[in-house]
C-alpha cells in the first residue's frame, strides 16, 4: 500500500507542475497584452513599458516561471503599478493589478463560499444519487425502479440556470418556504449559514446526482450477481446485509472515482450556479477575472482548480485502492 | 426406518436405521423466462436421500440441473423468478416454502455450500481470516470477535494455511489454497451437510487430487454428509458412495459408485462412462457419445516419420515478462515465463504440451502463432525465421498458422453471424469470389457436423459444444498447415468433449494438418496425440513418443503428475 501511496503521489505532482506550465503559458498566449490589461485604458506606452518591467515581463520566459514556481513554494515580493512593494505570501500565484490584491488572497476570500457549496452539494448528491441508484437497483425492472430512473433523467436533462431559477421562484419569492440564498460563515451563524445556501445544495446536488445515480445503478446491478455476493447469502447473510456488506463495496470504486472528480470540478468553481443564486465563491471570482483581462487572476484560479482535481482524483484512487486490494498491484 | 426411492436399484444402507440427513423428495425447479417465453424446468420430480457421513455424487451434463439442486436445498434462488415444489427435508426439516429467517439459520450453519471457483466466491475485499470469522459470528451470536478469530486461524491451520496468512486477501493463494479457504470456511459451524459444486473443476489434476483428498479427510472427522455435484466422473469416482445421474433435470439412474461406473446400466450412463479418458482407454479410438453409446467407426493407426524439413522447429526459446516493481526506482524482476524450449512438429503430427497452470505452455503456442514476440531464441516455420516476420511472411503465417481457443463462449463475436465469422478469414486468404465463399462456408459447416442451415445464426444460439465446432471451421476456412488448438476441450463437459475430439481425429486424417495441442489434461493428449512435451515452471522437463511418456516417463515430475490422475 505504501508503494502504491507514494507512485501516487508522485504522480499527482508531475500532472500538478504540468498543469502550472500549459497555465503559465497561457498568460502569453491569451490575445491580451498583459501589461496593458494591469495599467487600464488610459495609460500611455510609456507607462506601459514601466508596468511591463515592473511586472517583470521584460525577463526571458524561463526566468519568468522560475520566479511564479519560487512565489508558489516561497512567496516573493512584487511591484504594483503604482511603484508599491507588496510581499506575497507562499503560495504565491501572482498578483492581480485590478484587485490590487495578490491573487492567492483574493482567492482566499472566495474559497469558504466555494467549499460550503461543494460539500453540501456533495452530501444532496451522494444521498440522492446512491440512495436511488441503491434503491432502483433493489427493485431491479419494477415500477419504483423506472419511476427513480426517469426523476433522475429530468436532473441530467434540466439546465442549472433554468432549475435555479424555477426553483428560487417558487421555494423562495412565492412561498416563502425557503431563505433568500446568501452566504453567512458558519461561525457566526450556523443555522443563517445552512439556511441560505440549502437552496443552491438542492439545485446543484440534483442536477449533478442523476449521472451518479444511473452510474451506481448499474455498477450494483453488475455486482449483485457476483458470486461471492451469493457466497455470503450461502454463509447465512440476509438479502439486504449482504448487498450492504459486500454488492456496494463491489460496486464502490467506480463511484468513489466518480466523487473524487466531481468534488475536485465543484471546489474549483461552479460558475453558474453561484451566478445564479448570487453568491461570492471562487467560480464568480474567475469568471469576473475573464471579464476583467484580469490574468494574473485567471491563470491563478485556473491552477486552483486543476490542484482541487488533482487532489481529488488522487484522493480517489487511494480510497479505491483502499477498497480494494487488487487495485493496489497494477 | 427404509426409505424407498424410486429408480433405486439398491436399497441404500442407513446406519442404525436413523433418519437421513438430506430427504429429498419429488423435486421440481421452473424458471420463469423474464423476458415472457414458456417457463424453464430444470430438475423434474427428483427423488434421493442422503445418510449421515455419505458422499452422494450428483453428476450430469451443464444444463442438467445438477447446480439447480443444491442452490434448492439452500434456498438461494430467487424467488421471483423461480418455483420450487416437492419435498426437501434436511434433518427432519422441511425447507420448500421454509421462512427467510428458518433458511438464514441452514445457510452456513446446518448445511454449506463449496462453489467451484474460490477465485470469484470468496469476497475479493476480506482478508481470508475475517470471512471464516464471519461465518462463525453469523451462527454464534453470542461469540466475541476475538473467539471468531481464533476460531478461523484454527480451522484454517487445519486445512494447511499457515497463521501468517489469516490476513492475507483471497488474491494472493493459489487455485488450491482458495479451494481449501473455501472448504475451511463451509466447515467452520460443523454442519451436517455439505453440498460441494464442482470443487475441484478449476483445478489442475495434482491440485484437484489434493483438495479431494482433504475433502474426504476432513468429511470422516467431522462425519459429514456430502452432495458433490460434479460433471467428472473421475471425479466422483474416487470420492463418492453413491453416484446419481441427471440428465435434462431427471434422474437417469443411480447406484453405489464402483457399480455404476463397472456396469452402467442406461446407454447415457454408458456413453458418459466411455467418454471419461482414462490412462488406460485405447489411444486413437472413436469415443463413444450419447448420441452413439458404441461407435463403429475406426481411425487409422498414426504413422509419423521423421521429415525432411520440419514444419516448425523451436530451439532455446525464452520468453519473459517485465516483472512488478516493488518500489518506485528499484529494478523489475521479469517473469520468466518461458526459458530455453526446444521443440519442433512435423507436418501432419499432433504434438501435445502439457503443464499446469503458469507452466508456459500457452506462451510458448503463441509464440509460434506470431502473438508474442520472444525475448530470445529461435522458431522457424517451415524452414523460415519467423522471430521478425516481414509482411509477406506474416500474411503466410496468418493463413497457414490457424488458432483454435479454450472457450468457446469468449472466442465467437457475439455480433457477427456464423456466415461472417467464416467469411473473414475467406476473404482475406483466398482470391474465392462471395458465392464461391458461400459454398466453402457451408462445406466447412459439413465438415464439423453443422450445416447450412446454422449459417445465419448468432453465436449464443448454440450449445458450447456447437460453438467449439465453429471455431474449429473457423480455424480450417483457409486450409492450414498447422493448428494450434489451446485447451480446446477442457471448457466442455466429457461427452461432449468425446464429440469434439473425436471430430478433430477425423479431421487430421482427412486433411493431414498439424496439431500442437496445449492441454492439461493428461488422459486427453494421451488419446489425442502422437508426440507430448512436458512443461513446468517455464522449462522443457521432456519431451518423447506418447507410448514412451505414459509408459515409462523419465522424470519425477512426470510421474508425479501421471500419478495424480485418477
Amino acid at each position: 500500500m505504501l508503494s502504491f501511496v507514494l507512485r501516487r503521489t508522485a504522480q499527482a505532482l508531475a500532472v500538478l507542475v504540468a498543469v502550472s506550465a500549459a497555465a503559465f503559458a497561457l498568460f502569453y498566449a491569451a490575445p491580451a497584452d498583459p501589461a496593458r490589461a494591469a495599467c487600464g485604458p488610459r495609460c500611455d506606452s510609456g507607462q506601459v513599458a514601466a508596468v511591463r518591467q515592473s511586472m517583470g515581463l521584460d525577463q526571458p520566459l524561463a526566468a519568468q516561471y522560475t520566479d511564479y514556481l519560487t512565489g508558489v513554494l516561497a512567496g516573493r515580493d512584487i511591484d504594483d503599478v503604482d511603484g508599491s512593494t507588496i510581499h506575497c505570501d507562499a503560495p504565491c500565484l501572482g498578483y492581480s493589478y485590478r484587485l490590487h490584491q495578490p491573487v492567492s488572497e483574493a482567492l482566499a476570500d472566495h474559497l469558504p463560499v466555494t467549499f460550503s457549496l461543494t460539500a453540501g452539494a456533495l452530501a444532496v448528491l451522494l444521498v440522492l444519487g446512491l440512495g436511488t441508484g441503491f434503491v432502483s437497483a433493489l427493485r431491479h425492472g419494477r415500477r419504483t425502479d423506472r419511476l427513480l430512473s426517469g426523476f433522475t433523467l429530468v436532473g441530467a436533462s434540466v439546465q442549472i440556470y433554468f432549475l435555479g431559477y424555477i426553483a428560487q421562484w417558487v421555494l423562495v419569492y412565492s412561498t416563502g418556504l425557503l431563505p433568500l440564498p446568501s452566504y453567512t460563515p458558519p461561525a457566526e451563524d450556523p443555522a443563517a449559514w445552512a439556511g441560505g445556501m440549502l437552496l443552491p445544495w438542492l439545485v446543484l446536488g440534483f442536477v449533478n446526482s442523476a449521472v451518479f445515480a444511473r452510474l451506481s445503478r448499474s455498477q450494483l446491478l453488475e455486482t449483485m450477481n457476483e458470486e461471492y455476493v451469493r457466497t455470503a447469502r450461502a454463509k447465512g447473510l440476509g438479502r439486504l446485509r449482504a448487498h450492504l456488506k459486500y454488492t456496494s463495496r463491489g460496486a464502490a470504486g467506480p463511484l468513489v472515482q466518480l466523487l473524487g472528480l466531481e468534488a475536485g470540478a465543484l471546489l474549483g468553481g461552479a460558475v453558474i450556479t453561484e451566478t445564479v443564486f448570487g453568491l461570492n465563491g471562487v467560480g464568480r471570482f474567475a469568471a469576473q477575472a475573464v471579464a476583467g483581462q484580469d490574468l494574473p487572476a485567471v491563470v491563478g484560479a485556473v491552477l486552483l482548480a486543476a490542484c482541487f482535481v488533482v487532489l481529488f482524483v488522487a484522493l480517489a484512487d487511494l480510497a479505491v485502492a483502499w477498497l480494494d486490494p487488487r487495485v493496489r498491484l497494477s | 426406518m427404509k426409505t424407498d426411492v424410486p429408480g433405486d436399484r439398491v436399497s441404500v444402507p442407513r446406519t442404525d436405521g436413523a433418519e437421513p440427513v438430506l430427504s429429498v423428495r419429488d423435486l421440481t425447479v421452473t424458471f420463469a423466462d423474464p423476458r415472457g417465453g414458456a417457463p424453464v424446468t430444470a430438475v423434474r420430480d427428483l427423488s434421493f436421500d442422503l445418510a449421515a457421513g455419505e458422499v452422494l455424487g450428483l453428476v450430469g451434463e451443464s444444463g442438467s440441473g445438477k447446480s439447480t439442486v443444491g442452490l434448492a436445498v439452500l434456498g438461494l434462488h430467487d424467488p421471483r423468478t423461480t418455483t420450487v415444489t416437492g419435498s426437501i427435508r434436511l434433518g427432519g426439516q422441511e425447507l420448500v416454502g421454509a421462512g427467510e429467517s428458518a433458511l438464514r439459520e441452514i445457510r452456513g450453519g446446518r448445511a454449506a455450500l463449496v462453489f467451484q471457483d474460490a477465485l470469484t466466491s470468496l469476497s475479493p475485499f476480506h482478508g481470508v481470516g475475517a470471512q471464516l470469522a464471519e461465518m462463525y459470528r453469523l451462527h454464534h451470536p453470542g461469540a466475541t470477535r476475538a473467539e471468531a478469530r481464533r476460531r478461523a486461524a484454527e480451522m484454517l491451520d487445519r486445512v494447511g494455511i499457515p497463521a501468517d496468512r489469516v490476513r492475507d486477501h483471497p488474491h494472493r493463494f493459489s487455485g488450491g489454497m482458495r479451494q481449501r479457504v473455501m472448504i475451511a470456511m463451509a466447515l467452520m459451524n460443523d454442519p451436517r451437510l455439505l453440498i460441494a459444486d464442482e470443487p475441484t473443476t478449476a483445478l489442475d489434476a495434482r491440485v484437484q487430487r489434493q483438495v479431494l483428498d482433504l475433502l474426504g479427510e476432513l468429511q470422516r472427522e467431522h462425519g459429514t454428509a456430502v452432495l458433490l455435484v460434479s460433471h467428472d466422473l473421475g471425479v466422483v469416482a474416487g470420492t463418492t458412495d453413491r453416484t446419481l445421474v441427471l440428465r435434462g433435470g431427471v434422474r437417469v439412474e443411480s447406484a453405489p459408485t464402483a457399480e455404476l461406473l463397472a456396469a452402467p446400466r442406461e446407454p447415457y450412463t454408458r456413453a458418459l462412462v466411455g467418454a471419461a479418458l482414462r490412462l488406460d482407454s485405447a489411444p486413437g479410438t472413436a469415443l463413444p457419445t450419447v448420441d452413439d453409446p458404441s461407435p463403429a467407426r475406426t481411425f487409422r493407426p498414426r504413422v509419423v516419420e521423421r521429415p525432411e524439413r520440419w514444419l516448425v522447429e523451436v530451439d532455446d526459446l525464452t520468453v519473459h515478462f517485465p516483472g512488478r516493481r516493488r518500489f518506485p526506482g528499484l529494478r523489475a524482476e521479469p517473469v520468466r515465463a518461458v526459458e530455453g524450449v526446444g521443440l519442433r512438429i512435423a507436418p501432419g503430427e499432433t504434438v501435445g504440451l502439457v503443464g499446469e497452470s503458469g507452466s508456459g505452455k500457452s506462451t510458448t503456442s503463441r509464440v509460434l502463432a506470431g502473438l508474442q514476440r520472444p525475448t530470445s531464441g529461435r522458431v522457424s516455420y517451415d524452414g523460415q525465421d519467423v522471430t521478425n516476420p516481414d509482411r509477406e511472411l506474416r500474411r503466410r503465417l496468418s493463413r497457414e498458422i490457424q488458432l483454435v481457443f479454450q472457450d468457446p463462449y469468449a472466442s465467437l463475436n457475439p455480433r457477427r453471424t456464423v456466415a461472417q465469422t467464416l467469411d473473414t478469414p475467406l476473404r482475406l486468404h483466398t482470391p474465392l469470389t462471395a458465392p464461391e465463399r458461400r459454398e466453402r462456408a457451408v462445406e466447412l459447416l459439413e465438415q464439423v457436423g453443422l450445416d447450412a442451415g446454422h449459417l445465419h445464426r448468432y453465436p449464443h444460439e448454440f450449445s458450447g459444444g456447437q460453438r467449439q465446432r465453429i471455431g474449429i471451421a473457423r480455424a480450417l476456412a483457409p486450409q492450414p498447415r498447422l493448428i494450434i488448438a489451446d485447451e480446446p476441450v477442457s471448457a466442455l463437459d466429457v461427452s461432449v468433449q468425446a464429440q469434439v475430439l473425436n471430430l478433430l481425429m477425423e479431421l487430421r486424417e482427412r486433411l493431414a494438418v498439424a496439431f500442437l495441442f496445449v492441454s492439461h489434461d493428461l488422459a486427453v493428449v494421451r488419446h489425442f496425440c502422437d508426440r507430448v512435451a512436458v512443461m513446468h515452471r517455464g522449462r522443457l522437463v521432456e519431451s518423447t513418443d506418447r507410448d514412451r511418456l505414459f509408459g515409462a516417463p523419465h522424470t519425477e515430475y512426470t510421474r508425479g503428475l501421471l500419478a495424480a490422475v485418477h
